[in-house]
């Protein structure tokens, strides 16, 4: 494996202020942190001084990829500073965006920075980098937006495989929460991309390529797939069936599904939303990213009136929320409800949150009609919570506080409504339910950019971002590669690198530390911040089988100390220094210590 | 003591290879045979483009593929196939825009697949078989060759055993002999597509979701 050369990683740099477009050379950064999520820390700690304003012009918007994206998923990380949370923030999106920003060549990412004067898009194919005018998209739907420039390029080039990201409404009036949208579907949801990507004037990216890197190996690396292929063919097969909406029943009668704000353990409510009845009733068939074996979305249809025809994907992520948390039960409900989310373009998991606090706060006495604007938001009721969406989209009204997120918006309202807002960091815990489970509780806790998904953190989590391949595919891949010998096989067929298992998870260490680093710069201590809300340690519910569920909090510490220690932490939660050095990662220590201290 | 020989669910389920999935009832034909696509079970993976070019070029690259994914938003996202279904003679339009004679492009009678002439082929400046074809199937990708490529089913030492099938882990592909109707087969993805999209009747194909102020406005 000697004879093997290195391959190039190209990073491409837009500027939207000057419009000037830039190749960048990051080989050596990539090799140390590996894939988007690594080189997106990094690149957020070398480019953002502490106080950078998430939606000003200083902000940078990196969509990364990494040595594998395209192989077993097309993951594409978005990383910027949050908006939502302030400090670094980062988001995973799948679909084939990623495959193409490789196929073009730029097979480290797409960088943007400034701020463009009037709304443009990105265009990309191969070569050809064009900052395009938007004004015709500016003010459309995702979905409507992406029809409108997929059908725009077709005529233009006879040529339907661009892939679109693109934000709505709400990102473009820099809601917090905001996502950015790609393939009716694929969403970079979580921590207020869109936002960003909304006050860079930027409404869409649009990639085709056609000539992909000369991978060192490419005969290792197809027959890694195919074996993986053969071996995995039964491996989370439920998925291909029912797609991530089967993790939400079990997760109700594991009592780790949030309903009612968190108010409640099991309600009637959970069982209308069954994935056997979306297979049987609403599923119309399979869709899947880039070279993956599983197909996991599942696209459904509800055609009856009143509320039909409408198209949707219902997963555990955006579903979850306003299933029981807002106790929408229901497919055909929700069926309308996800696709409007969508479409406004805000993240249906942190919205969901938010709508769950203002009906507890409105149950409660505390917001009255006359703040929501006549809205009568009681539970579950459909119409209420899409004119208050839409509200929130457009910034009107109430909707313009509740746009701030669940970090902000409770400090502008006040009148003792904090205490219901369900929150990590500033990131809305909706689909989660951490008294069912201490290590969901800990899992969802440790991550410093804020509560995003069960085990982001974790070693799985991390080792799929490390090669930038689906997170879902941790299971079968630990089946049957086991992860890591998976990556230190496949990653030098990709690459070229000579890598052994030592490496490699130091590879990952470095991207958990910058990851965390970058938070700490920004005012996060660990045990200060991985904390969860009081409701949690306070008040008990019931599952189905009445049993009481509740956190005790010095547990839930020592659980957490014990996944620092795990994590190679102090038990603090800071980064050891001398493994900061032994890693080659002193850059960060003369930072650090100014604002710990010696730690 | 000894372990009781049970076969691997694996194999319980699958079989061997491919068969047990309804494989074995379609056996691989020993005359003219074609690439059945199944757009209906496609999820869109590359799966059969990357194998494609893998098998004849060695190399990981979609653009050197003889067969196609094509991806659509019906508003819902949905992929379909493009390959080549080794037409019957007279079908066989690409075959007869070939501007050479003999034509570059033509059906090899002894090996039963579709061929091309690499060393005469005029390449993408010609592509009159590229515009015959209704499916569009023959490509070219110049920077790396400048000649048409068509399915050859794999084709070696008179042995075919196409990759994408062989590859495609959602079964949305079969190797068999002629038996579904050619206006089904031979056609462009566009139209496949517009097939698919009829499933979400009423929804029209290039409508998206229908705006809120229809169902909740005054």
């Amino acid at each position: 494996m000697n004879n093997m050369t290195a391959i190039k990683f190209n990073l491409l740099e837009i500027n939207l202020t000057t419009g000037e477009k830039q190749i960048h050379d990051v080989t050596a950064d990539m090799r140390r942190f590996v894939g988007g999520r690594g080189m997106g820390a990094k690149l957020m700690w070398e480019r953002l001084p502490p106080d950078t304003d998430p939606l000003g012009e200083q902000n940078i918007l990196y969509f990364g990829v990494g040595p594998l994206t395209g192989f077993l998923g097309s993951v594409v990380n978005v990383s910027a500073k949050s908006p939502l949370t302030l400090r670094a923030g980062t988001s995973n999106m799948n679909g084939h965006l990623g495959i193409e920003l490789i196929y073009a060549g730029y097979n480290a990412g797409l960088l943007v920075t400034g701020k463009a004067s009037k709304p443009v898009y990105i265009y990309i194919k191969d070569d050809q980098v064009e900052i395009r005018d938007a004004s015709h998209l500016w003010g459309k739907y995702n979905v409507a937006a992406q029809q409108a420039l997929r059908k725009e390029l077709r005529e233009a080039l006879d040529d339907q495989n661009f892939r679109i990201a693109t934000i709505g409404p709400a990102g473009e009036h820099l809601v917090r929460n905001a996502d950015i949208s790609h393939d009716f579907y694929h969403h970079a949801a979580r921590m207020g991309m869109g936002a960003v990507m909304g006050s860079k004037n930027l409404k869409a990216v649009a990639v085709h390529g056609t000539r992909p890197p000369a991978y060192p190996d490419p005969a290792k690396l197809y027959k890694l797939i195919t074996r993986f292929y053969h071996d995995a063919r039964l491996k989370k097969a439920q998925d291909r069936r029912w797609g991530h909406n089967i993790s939400i029943a079990r997760r109700y009668y594991a009592t780790t599904e949030g309903i009612k704000n968190k108010q409640l353990g099991w309600d009637s409510v959970c069982d209308k939303t069954n994935s056997v009845i979306l297979e049987q009733q609403y599923k119309v068939w399979n869709d899947g990213c880039n070279l993956c074996h599983i197909g996991c979305k599942v696209p459904s249809m509800r055609r009856h009136p009143p509320l039909g025809p409408t198209v949707a994907e219902l997963r555990h992520d955006n579903v979850g929320g306003w299933n029981a948390n807002v106790m929408v039960g229901g497919f055909d409900e929700q069926m309308y409800l996800t696709p409007f989310v969508d479409e406004l373009g805000l993240d249906s998991e942190d919205v969901s949150g938010v709508v769950a606090w203002m009906m507890e706060c409105y149950e409660r006495g505390l917001v009255t009609r006359e703040d929501l604007g006549g809205i009568d938001l009681t539970w579950g009721n459909l119409p209420a919570i899409c004119e208050l969406l839409k509200k929130i989209a457009y910034r009107e009204g109430i909707g313009d506080i509740l746009a701030e997120g669940l970090k902000l918006a409770p400090e502008k309202i006040g009148r003792g409504t904090e205490k219901y807002a369900i929150t990590g960091k500033g990131v809305a815990i909706t689909s989660y339910e951490p008294r069912g489970s201490m290590k969901d509780a800990v899992d969802l806790a440790v991550v410093p950019v804020g509560e995003l998904h069960g085990e982001r953190g974790g070693e799985k989590w991390m080792a799929c971002d490390g090669l930038t391949t689906c997170g879902f595919l941790a299971r079968p891949l630990e089946a049957v590669f086991g992860l890591h010998n998976f990556a230190v096989e496949a990653l030098p067929a990709a690459t070229g690198w000579e890598l052994d298992l030592d490496e490699w998870k130091n590879m990952l260490q470095r991207l958990r530390l910058m990851e965390r680093c970058n938070c700490i710069r920004e005012g996060y201590v660990p045990t200060r911040d991985d904390v969860m809300p009081d409701r949690f340690f306070e008040e008990t519910i019931y599952n189905k089988y009445g049993e009481a569920k509740i956190l005790d909090r010095e547990t839930f510490i020592r659980e957490r100390e014990k996944t620092y220690l795990a994590f190679g932490l102090t038990p603090q939660g800071f980064p050891q220094r001398d493994q900061l050095e032994k890693l080659g990662m002193d850059f960060v220590v003369p930072v650090l210590e100014k604002t710990l201290g010696s730690w | 003591m000894s372990e009781p020989t049970q076969p691997e669910t694996k194999e319980l389920v699958l079989g061997k290879g491919r068969q047990g999935w309804g494989a074995e009832d379609m056996p691989p034909p020993e005359k003219a045979g074609l690439i059945q696509t199944r757009w209906d079970k496609c999820v869109g993976c590359g799966a059969c483009e990357v194998a494609c070019a893998m098998f004849h070029y060695g190399v990981l690259n979609r653009e050197l593929s003889r067969i196609r994914i094509f991806r659509y938003q019906l508003p819902l996202p949905k992929s379909v196939q493009n390959v080549c279904c080794q037409c019957t003679e007279e079908e066989r339009e690409c075959q007869k825009a070939c501007p050479l004679d003999p034509p570059v492009i033509h059906y090899d009678e002894e090996k039963l697949h579709m061929t091309v002439d690499m060393d005469r082929c005029l390449g993408s400046s010609c592509a009159e078989c590229a515009a015959a074809c209704p499916a569009e199937v023959p490509r070219f990708y110049p920077e790396f060759h400048d000649h048409s490529m068509v399915c050859d089913l794999c084709e070696r030492d008179g042995v075919r055993k196409p990759q994408c099938v062989e590859i495609c882990p959602h079964h949305a592909l079969e190797f068999m002999r002629p038996q579904f109707p050619p206006h089904l087969e031979r056609i462009h993805p566009d139209d496949k597509a517009e097939y698919l999209s009829k499933r979400l009747y009423p929804l029209p194909k290039d409508k998206v979701q229908h705006p809120p102020e229809d169902i909740w406005g005054e």
